[in-house]
């Protein structure tokens, strides 16, 4: 834990004190893993939001039909998306895909001693490996919340426009009166939050990987273990915060 | 650093003293000392898995000793960390027993990590200098292509170029020449002859290869194994070295089966552990 920390305020001080002092941030490296990170997910999150804004509808459909009230489903589709599934499924979509590959790498490299070959080069393997995955990460993880929910209402119209009959204006105006500003924010602080507990859990199990493929198979597993169970105890936590500040 | 605080140091380039590294009961490197004068190579041989490569990763100070005190140009290392080793370390190239390039770089970028992120040269000038250094260890053409493209003796030879891309006063070679030709063996050790006779470098080297040890080394130490694990059976000049009347030694540099060095690391009879196995 203290190691974990520890990683964290090593992190910060590379990007927030280490530019005044001449070692600047590795832009390029920030972009090239933006684009692993973020933009090659874009088809993987388009899918799991477009399922999940389609079961959603008609899940709704089918519990609120019972009351006659089918003209909220708009509500519910918005609503659960913003402020639950979007950041919390795209947040499992990006440990599967990047926060194991983070892992897998950076303990590939610490056992092949190119970390230890960066140390001995007088470059600080947090400063060259971690903080650009890091500052990645914090905007490419909010950016595909963002997407994903566009893409999982686009999923719940599909069934309200098809199944249900409703008029396209009609579902955008009713989820555009349902959802308030407060419903984006927060599921953005939300995926905020686990994009730098997801991050930060990746490159630690990475740069503790100790003996070989084995190890490097091991820690890969509880990363993704221990960034899943992590991330569904912070949105528990933030929603909690939500709920009593909002009430 | 400026250039006088390199030039007003006159001492030993490495001075070790009693270092003592033990991993829980197993000591590894028992009370060591010794010193590489400026100009020398100093050879590091012994058997597999008698320290050697344990006591390199001390002097470069990538491991911290149980006790006792290395000092780099005057300056001690173990209790060093942060900028202050950075620095330090900015002084000498280390050649990975397996390169440790950088898998995700290509051959150029490895060999030109080290201009780029420690120095401010232009592009054109870290370009050129990367087609220089690969041509001294006869890479040219080569910097296109990724680790994995490459053979493992070839990726030595990248990890050389890179250690000494700096033009460093100090090198570290851990086994430089395994797993080369014999060719390509003599064009490494000449490389190192070069940068140390004529740019009057400095090198520490840990080899078994017993030819190439005694064409570049000018000072030698030798690591024991079985009891003696961890201590210097014997030190010298080449031709101290070659003449030792240590009989261990002699069994080293001629490659007998048979002597004085003890072949298993086990302490029971091998007898005995075979007819106690259930």
């Amino acid at each position: 834990m203290r190691d974990y920390l520890t990683l964290n305020a090593q992190i910060l001080f590379w990007i927030f004190f280490a530019p005044f002092r001449g070692k600047s941030l590795r832009l390029s490296a920030v972009f090239h893993q933006m684009v692993r990170i973020g933009v090659q997910a874009v088809p993987m999150t388009a899918l799991t939001s477009l399922s999940i804004g389609i079961t959603l509808a008609m899940q709704g459909a089918h519990e609120l039909s019972r009351m006659g009230a089918t003209s909220y489903v708009p509500d519910l589709v918005g609503m659960s998306l913003l402020r639950e599934l979007g950041p919390l499924l795209v947040g499992v979509v990006v440990i599967g895909r990047s926060g194991s590959a983070v892992t897998a790498e950076l303990g590939t490299m610490k056992v092949s001693e190119e970390i230890e070959a960066l140390e001995v080069m007088a470059i600080n393997p947090i400063r060259f490996l971690v903080v650009p995955r890091f500052l990645a990460m914090l905007v490419m993880l909010p950016a595909l919340t963002v997407f994903g929910n566009y893409i999982g209402m686009t999923g719940g119209w599909a069934i309200c426009r098809f199944s249900l009959d409703m008029p396209t204006e009609g579902y955008i105006r009713r989820l555009i009166e349902s959802s308030h500003a407060m419903d984006l924010y927060s599921g953005m602080i939300k995926s905020v939050v686990f994009a730098w507990l997801i991050i930060t859990i990746s490159c630690f199990y990475g740069l503790k990987v100790k003996g070989g493929a084995e190890g490097v198979g091991r820690a890969t597993t509880q990363s993704v273990v221990v960034s899943i169970l992590t991330m569904l105890i912070a949105d528990a936590l933030l929603t909690a915060i939500f709920f009593v500040i909002e009430t | 650093m400026s250039a006088n605080e390199k030039d007003d140091y006159k001492g030993p380039v490495i001075e070790v003293r009693d270092l003592v590294r033990k991993f829980g009961n197993r000591t590894v490197l028992n009370g060591i000392s010794f010193t590489v004068e400026k100009g020398d190579t100093m050879i590091i041989m012994g058997g597999s898995g008698c320290g050697k490569s344990t006591l390199l990763r001390h002097i470069i100070g990538s491991m911290k000793p149980t006790s006792g005190s290395i000092k780099i140009f005057g300056q001690e290392i173990t209790t060093m960390s942060g900028p202050e080793l950075d620095r330090l370390r900015l002084r000498f190239g280390m050649n990975f027993q397996f390169g440790a390039l950088l898998q995700s770089l290509t051959v150029g970028e490895n060999v030109a990590l080290p201009l780029i992120e420690n120095s401010r040269v232009d592009p054109e000038i870290v370009d050129l200098v990367v087609k220089m250094k690969l041509e001294l260890v006869g890479l040219t053409g080569f910097e296109h292509l990724k680790p994995a493209e490459i053979s493992g003796g070839m990726r030595k030879r990248v990890g050389l170029a890179r250690a000494v891309a700096l033009d460093p006063e100090l090198l570290f070679s851990d086994e430089p020449t395994s797993g080369l030709d014999p060719i390509m063996t003599a064009v490494i050790d000449q490389l190192t002859l070069d940068l140390t006779r004529k740019l009057d470098m400095t090198a520490v080297v840990v080899t078994h290869d017993m030819t190439s040890a005694f064409r570049i080394g000018t000072k030698m130490i030798m690591l024991g194994a079985g009891p003696k694990q961890g201590t210097i059976i014997a030190m010298g000049t080449p031709e101290e070295i070659r003449n030792s009347d240590n009989p261990e030694v002699q069994q080293f540099i001629n490659g007998h089966p048979d002597g004085p060095i003890p072949l298993k690391l086990a302490k029971e009879d091998y007898i005995d552990r075979l007819l106690d196995e259930p």
